[in-house]
């Protein structure tokens, strides 16, 4: 086993409005040598003055990043002969940089990492030489740029480390306004140094790669060079100290240049510049442009305002959304439903009007008028929605908007009441029906008062007002299959059927108040579930929730495939204000048994779910007889299915109180009609692939079904996440380098109840390093239904793992 | 005198009269590179003023007779000091086409009062040398003796003072470069406190030893240039404002001022040791208190110096590599042998003796032998200095142990004269202000010596030398009257 090292060389140009040691403008892009002055070009008898706010913003960077900050600091001359350095030596800081001991908390596939700072320097840019044919050409536009270095010690493993570190520097340096971060531009520039060696031997040679200009080629350089070094190691050679450039177009690394000697830069202090005091008045202007971080403020925001990881990943990305998002709350808008709208229908606008949020017509003070409007019930989504496009194409208030197109609603309930009152009078005969107990013309008379409104009525609160005048609570009870709806036929073998007797049996037994809403989805047994029954089902309780009219759902199932429906649904209603119930049963209804019918379990659990719908209690529940579980990291595990002394057949791994309710991986309303949903869940489930790991299984069988098409493995390993790694036939280890080339993703449960983070063994180790992805407590089955929610969700990679890692 | 000079430049008539003067002078002594008063008008106060206004604080405002004295007075630059449009030079085959974009802070503060720039003045390579011998681009000779050498590295500035062209011109000083070639000229030469004057436009030799001081014909003239170009530059970090207390500080004659003087043998040849006992004399019977002082670090001065000096060359002269300006082979293969042409053809012996000694004090695993140790030798000498000054006000000293000497194989070889410069560099390596001034002559030859002060005393150098003038006036080289006695040249 070899360990790894990675240290990072970052490099960022300040954006000061001029350059460092003169006036002169300091900007990408301008006519080549046209910001250029006797000071930055090194002319005779020039001398530096420093620019005070250059160092202001390096002490910024340094500050946050931890570092102690030098109390006094300066420069040294750092000598070297290059046409691109107009003095041949670069005012750089050797014996005290300005920030020293700092960190940066990462953290990839859940193992949180600091990676420490070796220190931040603040020093002048060289300019820039440009090979033309068989002429060299000098712009020295860039010469005496500020430019400040950020040493990383050794402190990262792998190539996605290093990504992840630049990226969320990157995030930093934006928010702290001192560096544009474009790294194909220059402006952020990045080496890295990487050795590896046998474990536990400390680091090995160091090899420096230059010319990444991108965080992805950060991390495949590395990845590359660690293999490259491996292989050497593996072979009993040496690997030779150098400096190697990425090719990014042949994705390997070369050799640049063999150092044979430390290069001598000669350092000695800078004699043109005094030493720089950091006082007290210049640290408290430092502190005060130390602005709430990227790290800090997502955590805020999902703390403050309840937000889900994914979402305030995206609105605290760009200090600009962040800044207008908050804005936006504290001028009155709801923080969920705003984080909705930005991520949403906002975004979608911006998208379509190829603008920018802070340029566009939707100020802060529209958006947030347009969320209380819809909060004050003075609009509804619909009319919120064509209000939203009006403010883009009009340019007006929403306030104006909906006036002049007459798109209040009506939300005085007394003046509702009354079309209510009046559609009920006239219907008399669906009054009638309703009472008789089949509820399904609810809908219809919900669309009587909404014409006497002009669609100017929200439908919820018409539902509601016309449930309360009839003393309705209605109940959908879906039946999908399984034992439950089924039935024994007269060979004793169970074959699907319907709930038709089972609901006629508890119609007598719970409340008059409660109707039935009865919908066959399917006959057939919970083994035979294929994606276009679940698709089915997915539709039809998303129908239900949107209708309004329900109380509650209920969900009867067959108890095989029970774990993996019960998460699924929760992946895509775990914000449901509605009660959603699942339950099972064992064994169909039988009217020939000798038990009293009401006693069976079939009509036990029923009656079970269908008080539990109507409890109020919103979520996704599993109900099977006594116990109330939770819909992820079921179990099906029949301990006592048969004997009434135990628990039951089903339980919850890892989980100490029930989890009903939480952020859905699918947000906000389902956009699929049945058959695109149909589509997408057959071509998802297609590209999946569960494995149980076990002594003797091939790695080349998970090759030939990453050559079949498979894209995603949710492997079920030993314990906390161990598999085989040594160099054997039966090694994991080639099929997750195949897989890794081709970017497979390895998502790890465990066939015991065990928490898989990959901290305790080297194996497990081991697979982090190869880049399998540990799913913590959740359950194989939990964690399949999570991917295919979250391939549902989004079609972008780095969405869909954002969401299969987002902490529950 | 004053009425000469004042209008000189004026009139078409007295101008080219002068022209034709200075040239013709300048044909026998070598003294100026450029000499063009017509340029030196175009350099307008206007854009000058831009340079005053640029940091300098209050304090350090010159006095309303200052900017009156030096008001309209035509003065030269030495060849490493920016003025607008004219040569920069150094001394050096390298920059010999160079012309500046840019004017210094010191020579611009003079253009805003007034004063008019009309040459840049010979001296040795970078201000590497003791003779201007090392210019690679003319000969300077004494005006005393054209057999003899004028000093230096500021020895262009030095003769056209004391041969008349000029009554004032600008100097730098990193190890003695100013008093030295005063001293043989028979001027006076003025090494202000580091930092006092900017060096923004003075081309760096050793930046942390060097700066802009003035070579003149009166200690009133001298002063009052000082005073008009010190002050703080937003240009030059390291420049400095005086410190409040001293500002306004009187150079009015003050009694029982003590002057300490060095005690043992200090290596002078006869003419200088009788001079420096005579001067010393004459101290005495003007009323001053003379205090025997012991200087135990002057014997590690010329290392210490050497060391810093040659470090901080080997920096500041990497720019000229012949890419953006100067000059530049015919034809090179790549880069590298671009540079390396460049500078083989560019630089002096001298030059290249001094950036490859820098070169070796620097690398890494010597710098405690040579670079380190020679800062710590720089920080015992300061030390020295600040406990002799608070016995003394002053510090009375030779400026070379010898007078001017002959030119070539005649005078004294590259490392005597460098052993030679352990009385100017003290004050170099201590940031202190020192005066070389006139002290009559010895065998026909100028005698120099020098008054050294505590930080931004200069005022102190003022007051005493102001007394010894009257009694010493500078000498008048025979061949070289005033012009305004006669504009013909004596063969």
């Amino acid at each position: 086993m070899y360990q790894s090292f990675i240290g990072l060389e970052i490099h960022i140009q300040l954006l000061t409005q001029t350059k460092i040691f003169c006036g002169c403008r300091a900007a990408f892009g301008d006519e080549p040598n046209s910001n250029v002055c006797p000071v930055c070009m090194g002319y005779p008898g020039v001398l530096p003055a420093l620019n005070q706010q250059a160092m202001h913003m390096a002490y910024l960077v340094a500050h946050a990043l931890n570092c102690t900050l030098a109390p006094q600091t300066g420069f040294d001359r750092k000598n070297y002969f290059y046409p691109d350095l107009p003095k041949n030596y670069q005012i750089s800081q050797f014996a005290a940089p300005l920030g020293t001991d700092g960190y940066l908390d990462v953290e990839f596939h859940r193992k949180k990492k600091r990676v420490r700072i070796h220190e931040v320097h603040l020093e002048e840019d060289a300019g820039k030489m440009i090979h033309a044919g068989d002429m060299s050409l000098l712009d020295y536009n860039r010469a005496g740029t500020p430019l400040l270095e950020i040493v990383t010690e050794p402190d990262m493993e792998i190539g996605e480390e290093a990504e992840m570190l630049l990226q969320q520097f990157r995030r930093l340096v934006r928010y702290l306004g001192v560096c544009d971060g474009n790294m194909e531009e220059g402006s952020l520039r990045c080496d890295a140094n990487v050795s590896i060696n046998r474990r536990g031997e400390g680091l090995g040679r160091k090899v420096e790669i230059k010319n990444m200009n991108s965080s992805r080629f950060v991390r495949k350089a590395l990845n590359y060079e660690i293999a490259r070094q491996q292989e050497i190691l593996d072979r009993g050679g040496t690997v030779v100290q150098e400096t190697r450039l990425w090719n990014e177009n042949r994705d390997l690394t070369e050799t640049m240049r063999v150092k044979e000697s430390a290069n001598d830069y000669r350092y000695f202090p800078e004699p043109d510049l005094p030493p720089f005091n950091a006082d007290g008045a210049f640290l408290a202007a430092v502190e005060a442009d130390l602005v709430e971080l990227p790290a800090a403020r997502k955590e805020r925001f999902m703390r403050d305002y309840a937000l889900s990881e994914p979402q305030a990943d995206f609105l605290s990305d760009e200090k600009p959304l962040a800044d207008y998002y908050e804005d936006a709350v504290l001028q009155g808008a709801d923080p969920a439903a705003a984080a909705g709208w930005l991520a949403g229908d906002v975004r979608k606008m911006l998208n379509r009007y190829n603008t920018a949020l802070t340029e566009s017509p939707l100020s802060v003070q529209r958006f947030a008028g347009l969320l209380m409007l819809l909060a004050e019930g003075r609009i509804h989504g619909k009319i919120a929605k064509q209000t939203l496009e009006a403010i883009f194409t009009e340019d007006k208030e929403p306030e104006l908007i909906i006036r002049e197109k007459g798109w209040e609603q009506i939300t005085d309930s007394a003046r509702l009441q009354t079309y209510v009152d009046e559609v009920l009078a006239e219907q008399a005969r669906v009054v009638e029906q309703i009472n008789s107990g089949d509820a399904r013309p609810l809908g219809f008379l919900v669309g009587q008062v909404m014409r006497r409104t002009s669609g100017r009525a929200e439908p919820q609160l018409v539902t509601a007002l016309l449930k309360q005048s009839l003393g309705l609570e209605i109940v959908h009870v879906l039946s999908f299959g399984g034992a439950i709806s089924g039935t024994r036929g007269d060979d004793g073998l169970i074959v699907p059927g319907d709930l038709r007797d089972l609901k006629d049996i508890i119609d007598q037994e719970v409340s008059t108040r409660i109707r039935f809403e009865e919908v066959q989805l399917g006959r057939f047994l919970s083994e035979e579930i294929t994606p276009a029954d679940w698709a089915t089902l997915i539709d039809a309780v998303n129908t239900r929730l949107h209708t309004g009219d329900a109380s509650g759902i209920v969900i009867a199932h067959g108890t095989d495939t029970l774990a993996y429906t019960a998460s699924l649904l929760y992946w895509f209603f775990a914000d449901s204000t509605v009660p959603i119930v699942l339950t099972a049963s064992a064994v169909p209804w039988e009217p020939i048994s000798e038990r009293a019918q009401s006693g069976s379990e079939a009509v036990r659990n029923l009656r079970a779910a269908v008080e539990r719908a109507t409890s109020n209690v919103p979520g996704v529940h599993v109900v099977y007889g006594e116990q109330d579980l939770s819909p992820i990291n079921l179990k099906f595990e029949r301990i006592g299915a048969e004997s009434p002394d135990l628990p039951g057949p089903f339980r919850n791994w890892n989980q100490s109180t029930p989890v009903y309710r939480g952020r859905p991986v699918v947000e906000g309303p389902l956009e699929l009609d049945l058959a695109g949903l149909t589509e997408r869940l057959e071509r998802t489930i297609g590209s999946i692939y569960v494995a149980k790991i076990y002594p003797g299984m091939r790695g080349d069988a998970l090759i030939a079904l990453i050559n079949a098409g498979v894209r995603y493995f949710i492997l079920e390993l030993f314990d906390t996440g161990t598999a085989s790694l040594r160099e054997t036939p039966f090694s994991l280890k080639q099929a997750f380098a195949y897989g890794a080339e081709r970017g497979v993703r390895f998502f790890c449960t465990s066939q015991q109840e065990g928490i898989v983070d990959f901290s305790e063994y080297v194996t497990g180790h081991e697979l982090w390093k190869e880049g399998a992805i540990p799913m913590g407590t959740l359950t194989t089955e939990t964690v399949y239904t999570r991917l295919i929610a979250s391939l549902i969700a989004s079609d972008d990679e780095s969405e869909v793992l954002r969401r299969m890692e987002e902490a529950l | 005198m004053e009425s000469y000079w004042k209008s000189v430049l004026s009139a078409e008539s007295s101008r080219a009269a002068y022209q034709s003067a200075v040239t013709a002078r300048n044909q026998q002594l070598g003294a100026f590179l450029e000499f063009d008063p017509e340029r030196g008008a175009a350099v307008s106060a206007e854009h000058c003023l831009e340079a005053v206004n640029r940091g300098q604080r209050a304090g350090d405002n010159p006095p309303d007779s200052a900017l009156a004295t030096v008001e309209r007075l035509p003065f030269a630059v030495k060849d490493n000091i920016a003025v607008d449009t004219f040569s920069l030079t150094c001394g050096s085959r390298m920059l010999e086409r160079f012309r500046s974009p840019y004017s210094a802070t010191a020579v611009a503060r003079l253009c805003a009062a007034g004063a008019t720039v009309v040459g840049k003045t010979n001296m040795d390579e970078f201000g590497m040398g003791s003779a201007t011998e090392n210019s690679a681009l003319a000969q300077t000779h004494n005006p005393f003796d054209r057999s003899r050498v004028a000093g230096g590295s500021s020895g262009g500035s030095a003769v056209a003072v004391a041969a008349g062209m000029v009554p004032f011109a600008l100097g730098s000083d990193t190890g003695g470069s100013i008093r030295q070639p005063a001293a043989f000229c028979g001027v006076y030469g003025l090494k202000p406190t580091y930092g006092s004057v900017s060096r923004y436009g003075l081309v760096a030799y050793a930046s942390s030893l060097e700066g802009i001081g003035v070579l003149a014909s009166s200690v009133d003239l001298t002063e009052a240039v000082f005073q008009v170009m010190r002050g703080q530059d937003e240009m030059d970090h390291s420049s400095l404002a005086t410190p409040a207390e001293l500002v306004g500080a009187s150079s009015v004659a003050q009694t029982g001022t003590r002057v300490g003087v060095l005690t043992g043998d200090l290596g002078l040849d006869d003419q200088v040791a009788a001079g420096y006992q005579r001067s010393i004399e004459v101290l005495q019977q003007l009323g001053y208190r003379f205090e025997r002082v012991e200087l135990p670090t002057l014997e590690y001065c010329v290392p210490a110096y050497y060391t810093i000096a040659a470090a901080e060359a080997s920096a500041n002269l990497a720019r000229y590599n012949g890419v953006r300006y100067g000059l530049r082979p015919d034809y090179a293969e790549n880069p590298e042998e671009l540079v390396r042409a460049a500078r083989e053809q560019g630089f002096g012996p001298e030059v290249k003796l001094r950036i490859l000694l820098g070169t070796y004090v620097l690398r890494s695993g010597f710098q405690d032998q040579y670079y380190l140790r020679a800062q710590k030798i720089r920080t015992a000498i300061r030390n020295d200095l600040t406990r002799i000054f608070q016995s003394v006000d002053l510090l009375f000293m030779p400026v070379f142990p010898v007078q001017a000497f002959g030119h070539g194989a005649e005078g004294l070889s590259p490392f005597q004269q460098k052993l030679a410069d352990r009385f100017t560099s003290t004050a170099n390596l201590s940031g202190l202000p020192a005066l070389a001034l006139p002290m009559g002559l010895e065998n026909g030859l100028p005698l120099g010596m020098q008054l050294m002060a505590p930080a931004f005393h200069e005022h102190r150098l003022f007051q005493v030398a102001r007394v010894l003038e009257e009694e010493l006036p500078p000498p008048v080289p025979p061949q070289y009257p005033p012009l305004w006695q006669s504009h013909t040249v004596p063969e």
